[in-house]
């Protein structure tokens, strides 16, 4: 009788913890992310190939760039649309996963290389790590984000990184923003240094075990970040037109990227949820719904842009805060339930 | 919850305000987690009442400041009706949280910062930018020191404590910074403020608690705390602000339980680090006054605490630390910098990560500044060989003079004293590990003591060393007592057996009772594993030398052993002298007083406990001196006895 008794305890000891944990299936977490971070190095690979093209286009006219303009006009500018349209798939996969890869410690080192790291003079101790050596021997010390370099070298936003020679690259034939040629160096070195470390980001995102306190943390560091992000939205061209400074974020507005980031959030919400469930299925249900809710306000403004509005500084503002204060709610709910779970997270 | 209602509470939870947070800060889940432990039943009611009431002032003041920053925003930017909501919001945030800041300052305080929050309203209403300003002024001025979660018991504990060791900071600083009464040093006048304000705000949460106490003597501390500012504004001297910090410390200490002063058991160094992450908390949380406040809460404790250490034994690491929490080094900014300047978080958590990382090096010098492993295993062999050598030779000695075939009977009990004297070394090792693990809650304290004893130990050693008639003398004792035992009798009867136990038991037990006590300073020090590794070389050294003495029969240069063991010894005493005096300087038992420009290595510290304090050099320079001096004492007295004989040689041959 002893013994039966024993082996059922022993039973219980060792079946228990792996009932708790099988409730809990990140792997469609793993999987959305290698998915995504995979096609993204296709077209950092693509944004490589037509950044050398245009290279070659440069070294050709001996970095003439306006005789190259006046000769090859049709081929520099379909390279180059080529590399921006590159880029602007590139950049909606990227902030699809940034909850993911920011939240997640062991890979946020990439979101501050590819999206988040400001440049070495700005934050010496926190910018990004990396230096770009370009072909002609000039080397960019810790330039700031890929995604930031690559936007300001394709659209002209950075004079340091522009030829300064004007060109109708979309061919509407007039002059406007971002019709100039870039530094065919700097383009090059940056998409090679992009495709490198999308490269590594595939291999680190398959090397990822996902557990329960990187998805908690995940939600916990990337929701209340909205307030970043509308601030970023507010000052951009999107909402400050022409008086606006910001180099970055002048092709995709921000509201895009916001609406992107919480879809990631919502898929890594999804592997929690039967978890949070078993904690309290009614803050399971509100935290789902805050989620949605908050995307759903997102796309709406972006609807509403997209549809030709322009919204004021001071709307922008509005919105961020309304946006902010909803994303704390979320926040709070996650963390009540994380230590309910008896999951520590990191500060 | 009063009701009972428990369901309803854990309804209400999820609908709950959070203090705001952000990509670095976490709401606090303690309300919580305190609701789920009253429904297991593990907690009482009230206990969960303060704990909900404490985390939703805080949400709420957290909402307030949040507000407040966010109309700061609206109104640099020029958006009037951004800046109205977050004003309104503001007032909102502050009528939650009035009755907490009526009971903590007063009914009047409470009329005019509705008063203020009114003026915000309106002046955001009517775009005017004077009246903001000054009433956003008059707000942060009121609320600086303002804390609307009531305190509990363990943060009064620690209110009390940044008290106290605030004040006591101010007349030091101060007395730093002025003469003959000019400030001669503006950096140490400003410290001696920022210490003085850090008590005040201190006291200021204390206060409604203390006047609960003793209402007059909380009044009169406020007085001298008043006082003492005025002092260091007017320039006074730095004897009058030493007055009113000591009568305000005398006031203080019959005001405040003794229990809210009692040290914890975590080290100084563990204290501030985690005091050092609450910087880094408050301030991603924006709230940058309680950043700085816990900024100076560590730097006291570093202050009355660990810094003398750390100037007397690592200077540069003083030095860097100072600067890191004030004004910054070449490539670090300043704590103090940052945090009046808001800066960035990253800078923040830069800066405080730079100083975890040089307190993780204090820590590893000021810990380890005994000895490395391989030092304590050298010295222990030393030791164990030394005595196993001495207790060889006296065997030796005594075995070897019970030559005759009758005689050599007796050699089987003088063995066995010899063996038993071994198992009750081994016996008094364990006595003494388990009298050591009673005393250990006394900590570096009974290192000292124990330190004490082994450098007594060690000189009595070397004192009988030098002096040739211990040996002798010793030796001829135990030959004496032999012979009595001996005799000329043939039988052996039961009183000689147990006579000549007792004379192997003793012989051997001398030696083995000293190398024991010696060593329980070492156990202190290194622990008891690395010590053992130790005992195994000196006993295994010990081992070959009986081995050739007694099985193969060959003797040995014995007086040269013994000599060079000897000034071995005498390096042990010297490094023992320096560590003990370091665990004394480190209990407080001795001053400490740094050598100005000597930078020792710090190996020399490691392997011979030589540390850049004039304590250290002048004890180990003594101990060097009485250890020459017996043998030079010894050498005379030799020669005087050896004077009289030959006289009396030379007087009988005429």
């Amino acid at each position: 009788m002893k013994r039966i008794l024993f082996v059922l305890i022993l039973f219980c000891v060792l079946i228990a913890p792996a009932a708790a944990q099988s409730t809990v299936d990140l792997t469609t977490v793993r999987t959305y992310l290698i998915e995504n971070v995979t096609e993204l190095r296709s077209q950092a690979s693509a944004l490589e190939a037509t950044a050398a093209d245009y290279y070659m286009l440069a070294e050709a006219a001996g970095f003439d760039y306006a005789a190259l303009w006046e000769t090859h006009r049709d081929v520099t500018a379909g390279a180059l649309n080529a590399s921006r349209d590159a880029w602007m798939i590139a950049s909606p996969l990227y902030e699809q996963v940034e909850g993911i890869v920011a939240g997640v410690p062991s890979l946020s080192e990439y979101d501050v290389i590819l999206d988040a790291g400001v440049s070495g003079e700005e934050d010496p101790e926190n910018g990004v790590p990396f230096d770009l050596t370009l072909r002609d021997g000039r080397i960019l010390e810790r330039p700031g984000n890929l995604f930031g370099v690559l936007e300001s070298t394709l659209w002209g936003t950075r004079p340091e990184y522009s030829s300064g020679v004007e060109a109708d690259l979309n061919g509407d034939g007039e002059i406007g923003f971002g019709d100039v040629l870039p530094d065919a160096y700097v383009l090059r070195a940056a998409a090679e240094t992009m495709h490198n470390y999308t490269d590594d980001l595939v291999e680190s995102a398959a090397a990822w075990e996902p557990n329960v306190t990187d998805a908690f943390t995940a939600l916990v560091v990337m929701t209340p970040t909205m307030s970043e992000y509308f601030a970023a939205w507010r000052d951009s061209r999107f909402v400050s037109g022409e008086a606006s400074t910001q180099a970055e974020f002048v092709v995709i507005s921000r509201l895009a990227d916001v609406e992107d980031i919480l879809g990631g959030l919502l898929v890594v919400y999804d592997g929690l949820s039967p978890l949070v469930s078993e904690v309290d299925a009614a803050q399971d249900t509100q935290i789902r719904e805050g989620l949605l809710n908050l995307q759903a306000y997102v796309a709406d403004l972006l609807e509403e842009e997209t549809s030709g509005r322009t919204f004021t500084p001071e709307e922008a503002d509005l919105y961020g805060s309304e946006a902010q204060s909803r994303a704390q709610a979320i926040t709070g709910q996650i963390a009540q339930v994380a230590a309910l779970a008896g999951v520590e997270l990191p500060e | 919850m009063r009701y009972g209602r428990l369901c309803c509470k854990a309804l209400w939870l999820p609908l709950r305000e959070f203090r705001p947070s952000n990509r670095f800060s976490r709401p606090d889940a303690d309300a919580t987690l305190a609701v789920a432990a009253l429904r297991r039943g593990a907690v009482e009611p009230e206990t969960v009442t303060s704990a909900v009431q404490a985390d939703l002032y805080d949400t709420y003041q957290g909402q307030l400041l949040a507000a407040l920053a966010d109309a700061d925003s609206a109104h640099a930017n020029g958006f009037a009706l951004r800046q109205a909501e977050e004003a309104g919001r503001a007032a909102g945030y502050f009528e939650i949280l009035a009755d907490a800041y009526a009971a903590q300052r007063s009914d009047q305080a409470l009329a005019e910062m509705r008063a203020e929050f009114a003026r915000l309203v309106e002046s955001s209403i009517s775009a005017d930018d004077a009246a903001f300003s000054a009433a956003r002024t008059a707000i942060d001025t009121a609320l600086g020191s303002f804390r609307a979660a009531p305190l509990t018991d363990e943060e009064l504990a620690r209110r009390a404590g940044q008290l106290m060791r605030y004040i006591a900071l101010v007349p030091v600083e101060y007395a730093r910074g002025v003469r003959d009464g000019v400030v001669t040093s503006p950096i140490e006048i400003q410290e001696a403020i920022t210490f003085h304000e850090g008590a005040s705000a201190a006291f200021a949460d204390l206060r409604p608690t203390l006047s609960a106490f003793d209402a007059a003597t909380a009044d009169r501390a406020a007085v001298l705390l008043t006082e003492a500012r005025t002092q260091i504004d007017a320039t006074a001297d730095p004897s009058a602000v030493q007055t009113s910090i000591n009568d305000l410390t005398a006031a203080l200490t019959t005001l405040i339980p003794s229990e809210w002063l009692t040290v914890g058991s975590a080290s100084d160094i563990d204290v501030i680090v985690s005091i050092l992450d609450g910087v880094v908390t408050s301030a991603a949380a924006g709230d940058y006054a309680a950043a700085e406040s816990a900024r100076l809460e560590a730097y006291a404790m570093l202050e009355l605490g660990i810094e003398q250490r750390l100037r007397g034994f690592a200077p540069d690491m003083a030095v860097q630390i100072e600067a890191l929490f004030w004004q910054g080094t070449e490539s670090q900014p300043g704590l103090s910098v940052l945090l009046t300047t808001d800066a960035p978080i990253t800078q923040v958590r830069s800066t405080v990560s730079a100083l975890t990382s040089a307190f993780a090096d204090a820590s590893l010098i000021l810990g380890s500044a005994g000895s490395t492993p391989a030092a304590v295993v050298t010295n222990a062999a030393i030791i164990v060989f030394r005595e196993g050598l001495e207790a060889v030779l006296i065997l030796a000695s005594l075995v070897a003079s019970l030559r005759t075939a009758e005689q050599r009977r007796f050699r089987r009990p003088l063995i066995t004293g010899a063996i038993l004297a071994f198992a009750a070394t081994a016996v008094t090792w364990w006595v003494a590990s388990g009298l050591l693990t009673i005393l250990l809650p006394l900590g570096e304290k009974l290192e000292a003591i124990v330190s004490l004893i082994a450098i007594g130990v060690l000189l009595l050693i070397t004192n009988w060393f030098f002096h040739k008639s211990y040996w002798t003398g010793w030796m001829a004792n135990f030959h004496s007592r032999k012979q009595r035992l001996v005799g000329g009798v043939i039988a052996v009867s039961i009183g000689q057996t147990v006579g000549l136990i007792l004379l192997g038991f003793t012989s051997i037990y001398r030696e083995g009772f000293e190398t024991v006590l010696f060593l329980q300073s070492l156990v202190l020090e290194a622990g008891t594993g690395i010590v053992l590794q130790g005992v195994a070389l000196g006993l295994l050294g010990t081992s070959i030398v009986g081995v050739i003495t007694f099985a193969l029969q060959v003797r040995l240069p014995y007086k040269k052993m013994l000599i060079v063991t000897g000034v071995f010894i005498g390096v042990v005493l010297l490094t023992m002298v320096g560590n003990t005096v370091h665990v004394m300087q480190s209990v407080g038992w001795l001053p400490i007083t740094p050598i100005q420009g000597l930078y020792l290595p710090f190996w020399l510290g490691q392997w011979f406990g030589v540390f850049a304090t004039w304590q250290g050099i002048i004890l180990q320079f003594t101990a060097g001196a009485f250890v020459i001096g017996s043998y030079f004492l010894a050498e005379r007295q030799t020669k005087s006895r050896r004077q009289p004989r030959a006289a009396k040689t030379t007087v009988n041959a005429a």
